[in-house]
């Protein structure tokens, strides 16, 4: 008779295999220890971590991500620093799957390690943990000279939600780098206080279209306040629509009546998604005065527009 | 009514270089939901030996050398 | 290769789960950890590494119901409406009510939810009322993260078993028989509880391009499931209530609009206009696409250039990587860009799914079957779109209460004949020296379902699949030859598929009106018919026929009051098909 049931894995003979076998022989071995379940394999694994061959270096770095817990994060943090890229890369991989608090304590030196992939992969694993000894080194990290550093810093430091980190987020959004504004935008959030509303709204002019999108999708979560509407209303003439898209969201979620007219226009964007979002708008904010602006949507060419327009009308008549 | 064998091109391809089912290595074939892949007896390398291929391509993502290729099935590529 | 062994063993167990894919893996785990020193056997045709729907991962919920975003009430009245009303509520706002706590769990054995940058669940709204729809951008690792579960808990997985039957005695389920797919072995297991996942009949129809495995679910996904609990004397649930979903054209890969849509793509006819007016993926909204497709605006595309290319490319880092990533392939075969054109979308072949659907296994809020010690979860289950967090709460269920069960009750004696029988129906094929090969009698009969069952449903045409059915029927008994072991397997999965397509059949002559839209649309019977037809259709094998018989709906615990169905009704329109 075959096998019924699957295997459960034998360490002592997977250490011998690895001791003994060819290259080929001993990744097969890794393999074996990814799917055992058996917390004892990453001792395993991490001696593994010094084989002559990247290859199994490489498959150990993958095996290691089926594991988590602070002898996990300690061969991984290794496998990071290896010479062979596709090791480090594997590793960083599976250093992001880590979900246990205590294994960030290996990772945190490496966020100042003197190679930016290493500063990087740190922070990216590190976010998932929150662990809030990570805050200090990825603050730091928010000033690194290297751009990716400083997006994976910006993910940590959010995750945190730390009141006194507000101050090097809020920096953070005038950075260089696009792609770190973007994230910082909405990692603000969490707070409404005064400067962050200034700084969400000063990233609707940015030079950076996805960085004006996320200010005005951050912004329709801050409270009404005067200038949060000015500013909103203004980002209705962004020269992308998918900007002036969420800034419509926002001026409906907020009810903001001084946009009416602007929205209205909308109505006949040739962009059906942003005609839509219009009309949803016009009934949030729920001013019967724009009822001859909405009528004509009954028969736009668009369901979900005529939809919408359905459901608004509804409400500003009712 | 006697039985004839109908060729067909099979999507999936294996690089016998890469291929290290010669020295254990069964990953491919275990983790085929339609179980088309085989070890070869005289080669020791594995290769698609039903063409009943859902070109999912776990085969491919598991393979530990990065041997396993998933084409479109011709029919319809 | 593959050679036929002449082998029988039989083994015993508290809970029997039959499918590895979703909700089976969940179900054995629960019922491990609810008592950990029974025995638990988790049985999979495939290797339950990589089995299943999500084999390769899947791209977000779709019905997540987290507090703030949806309460457990507002989407068991969704789930009522878009089944035109027909829905035992119970098992629905029981799921609705636990799911969350299902994400929290899978969250921490490391299944990856998009979070927003302050690391929350960043739920996406994609209904017209609810908000329902969580992203899973890394969703690719689900299974692995589910295996690795099952290994810790050092469960008894038993791969490359197909199970055939199950074993009933007592008045109660006794166990299930199963034959190797590489050695033709059996095996029987002896359960006092038995919990089917066993997935979609997804092998029913023929997908347009003609390549048998090209279909919507997992190819391995024949309807197994569905053809033993039928074989057993369960009842299963509407089965008129086809599965259809909209396809890339020629490509299996989903419509996306909970992948794509919360980005601002969308579903466009030929004059790249939106058609759908229908909020809820459901038959209606099937019609409607339908129609678009016969009509002079059609056919129907996937519409995503009018996004900035940054945005397609984080729509495309999702879709390409997750759930089907052959799909970047497909689309570079075809010189298709997401960014340039829009892409040709299709009509999938038809199937059993009540993940997408309502079409099941008829089950309570207990998951519990009307076998006494049978259960059943996730796509072959009642519960109405259910998806994969379904699965995975439904079998979550399932586990839990079978593991309770099973402490109650000794093993169940059977009729050892039932073995001896079946044994013979098994390796039938693999006696004969010259017959007709397996894939010859699965292509036939899915031809036939293509023919005959596609909606719209026509009477006559249903007649006429009947007889040609049958005929297939005696084909496959009397002459179907298999050579090998997987080939055995192929030919046991042809015979699921024969049940599926005669009880497809039978439960759409049955119910004699229209309802779900394209799902059950017959020409004779164009309308709703709430007088007569407010009721779901339990089928069964009574005395070894194929009955079926209505079943009152049971009284709504979340009311739902005429306006707010009307509300609904207002959304939509044009409920007929263009025949």
């Amino acid at each position: 008779m075959v096998d019924l049931f699957e295997r459960y894995t034998d360490l002592d003979d997977v250490a011998q295999r690895l001791a003994e076998g060819d290259a080929g022989e001993r990744r097969v071995a890794i393999l074996e220890l990814a799917d055992s379940g058996d917390p004892g394999a990453v001792r395993l694994l991490a001696a593994a971590m010094a084989d002559p061959d990247a290859g199994v270096r490489r498959q150990a770095a993958v095996a290691l991500g089926e594991f988590d817990g602070l002898e996990a994060a300690s061969a991984l943090a290794i496998a990071l620093l290896d010479v062979d890229s596709g090791v480090a890369a594997a590793a960083a991989d599976s250093a992001a799957e880590l979900k246990d608090v205590d294994a960030a304590a290996p990772l945190l030196p490496l966020v100042s390690h003197e190679r930016p992939f290493v500063r990087a992969s740190a922070l990216r694993a590190l976010r998932e943990l929150r662990n809030e000894a990570s805050l200090k080194p990825a603050l730091a990290a928010l000033a690194d000279k290297d751009p990716d550093v400083r997006v994976e810093a910006v993910g940590t430091v959010g995750y945190l939600k730390d009141r006194t980190s507000l101050a090097a987020l809020i920096a953070a959004a005038a950075d260089a780098e696009p792609r770190v504004r973007r994230a910082s935008v909405g990692a603000l959030t969490f707070v409404r206080d005064e400067a962050v509303v200034a700084t969400v709204l000063q990233r609707l002019s940015d030079a950076d279209w996805s960085v004006r999108e996320a200010a005005a999708e951050a912004a329709s979560f801050l409270s009404e306040q005067p200038a949060v509407g000015a500013a909103l209303i203004a980002a209705l003439d962004d020269e992308y629509w998918q900007v002036r898209l969420k800034a419509t969201r926002g001026l409906g979620r907020l009810k903001v009546r001084a946009s009416l007219r602007k929205i209205a226009s909308q109505l006949d964007h040739a962009e059906a998604n942003l005609r839509k979002e219009s009309a949803t708008a016009l009934g949030e904010i729920g001013d019967a005065s724009v009822v001859p602006f909405l009528e004509p949507a009954l028969n736009d060419p668009d369901p979900d527009v005529r939809k919408t327009a359905r459901w608004a009308l509804s409400r500003l008549t009712e | 009514m006697p039985l004839a064998n109908t060729s067909t091109s099979v999507p999936v391809i294996v690089d016998n270089e890469k291929c290290i089912a010669d020295k254990g290595c069964t990953v491919c074939v275990d983790v085929c939901p339609l179980d088309v892949l085989r070890i070869s007896e005289q080669t020791g390398k594995a290769y698609m030996a039903y063409d009943e291929c859902w070109y999912c391509m776990p085969c491919a993502a598991d393979c530990p050398t990065g041997a396993v290729t998933v084409n479109i099935p011709y029919l319809l590529k | 290769m593959d050679d036929i062994l002449d082998n029988q063993t039989e083994v015993s167990c508290d809970v029997l789960v039959i499918g590895g894919g979703t909700a089976g893996p969940m179900a054995a785990l629960k019922a491990k950890l609810a008592n950990p020193k029974s025995t638990v056997i988790l049985l999979e045709k495939a290797n339950v590494k990589r089995s299943g729907a999500i084999s390769m991962g899947m791209d977000g919920l779709n019905n997540a119901v987290v507090p703030g975003y949806a309460t457990p009430e507002q989407y068991t009245k969704e789930i009522t409406i878009a089944n035109d009303g027909i829905v035992d509520q119970k098992p629905v706002l029981k799921y609705a009510q636990t799911c969350y706590s299902i994400i929290e769990e899978l969250d921490s054995y490391g299944i990856r939810f998009q979070k927003t940058a302050n690391g929350d669940f960043a739920v996406k709204k994609v209904h017209h009322i609810g908000t329902y729809v969580l992203p899973m951008p890394n969703g690719e690792t689900v299974k692995k993260a589910l295996y690795r579960q099952l290994r810790r808990a050092r469960l008894l997985i038993s791969n490359r078993f197909m199970a055939t039957r199950l074993l009933v005695g007592d008045g109660r389920i006794a166990g299930a028989i199963a034959v190797n797919t590489r050695s033709g072995e059996l095996l029987v297991v002896r359960a006092k509880a038995v919990v089917l996942c066993m997935g979609a009949a997804g092998r029913l129809g023929l997908p347009t391009s003609g390549y048998m495995f090209g279909t919507y679910e997992n190819a391995a996904n024949s309807g197994d499931g569905y053809a033993m609990a039928y074989h057993a004397g369960a009842a299963l649930a509407n089965l008129e209530c086809f599965q259809i979903n909209p396809l890339i054209k020629d490509y299996n890969g989903p419509a996306c609009a909970y992948v794509a849509g919360p980005f601002g793509a969308y579903t466009a006819n030929n004059k790249g206009q939106r058609f759908i007016e229908c909020d809820y993926w459901s038959g209606q909204m099937m019609l409607e696409f339908y129609n678009e497709l016969q009509s002079g605006n059609g056919p129907v595309f996937l519409k995503l250039d009018h996004l900035h290319a940054d945005t397609v490319g984080e729509i495309e880092d999702i879709l390409h990587r997750v759930e089907r990533p052959s799909r970047s392939a497909f689309h570079a075969g075809r010189h298709t860009d997401y960014r340039r054109q829009m892409i040709e979308m299709h009509i999938s072949e038809i199937g059993f799914c009540s993940g997408h659907s309502a079409s099941g296994v008829f089950v309570d809020e207990y998951a519990r079957t009307t076998i006494p010690g049978l259960y059943a979860a996730g796509d072959m289950a009642s519960v109405p779109h259910n998806y994969m967090l379904g699965a995975f709460t439904n079998g979550s269920v399932a586990g839990k209460d079978a593991a309770e069960f099973a402490s109650g009750y000794e093993l169940a004696a059977f009729d050892r004949g039932d073995v001896e029988r079946e044994r013979e129906r098994v390796l039938a094929p693999t006696r004969r020296d010259d017959g007709i090969p397996p894939n010859q009698i699965e292509y036939k009969t899915r031809r036939l379902v293509n023919d005959y069952l596609q909606p719209p449903k026509v009477a006559r045409k249903y007649e006429l699949a009947q007889q040609r059915f049958a005929e297939v029927r005696e084909d496959m008994e009397r002459t179907m030859i298999a050579r090998n072991a997987h080939e055995l397997l192929r030919a046991l999965e042809a015979s699921s598929i024969l049940d599926c397509a005669d009880m497809a059949a039978h439960a759409s002559l049955y119910r004699a009106e229209s309802r779900w839209g394209l799902y059950h649309l017959r020409t004779d019977f164009p309308e709703k018919n709430d007088n007569d037809w407010f009721c779901h259709t339990l089928l069964s094998k009574r005395a070894g026929r194929m009955t079926s018989e209505k079943r009152a709906i049971a009284p709504y615990v979340v009311p739902i009051a005429d306006d707010e169905k009307k509300l609904y009704d207002k959304q939509r329109v044009g409920a007929r098909a263009a025949v």
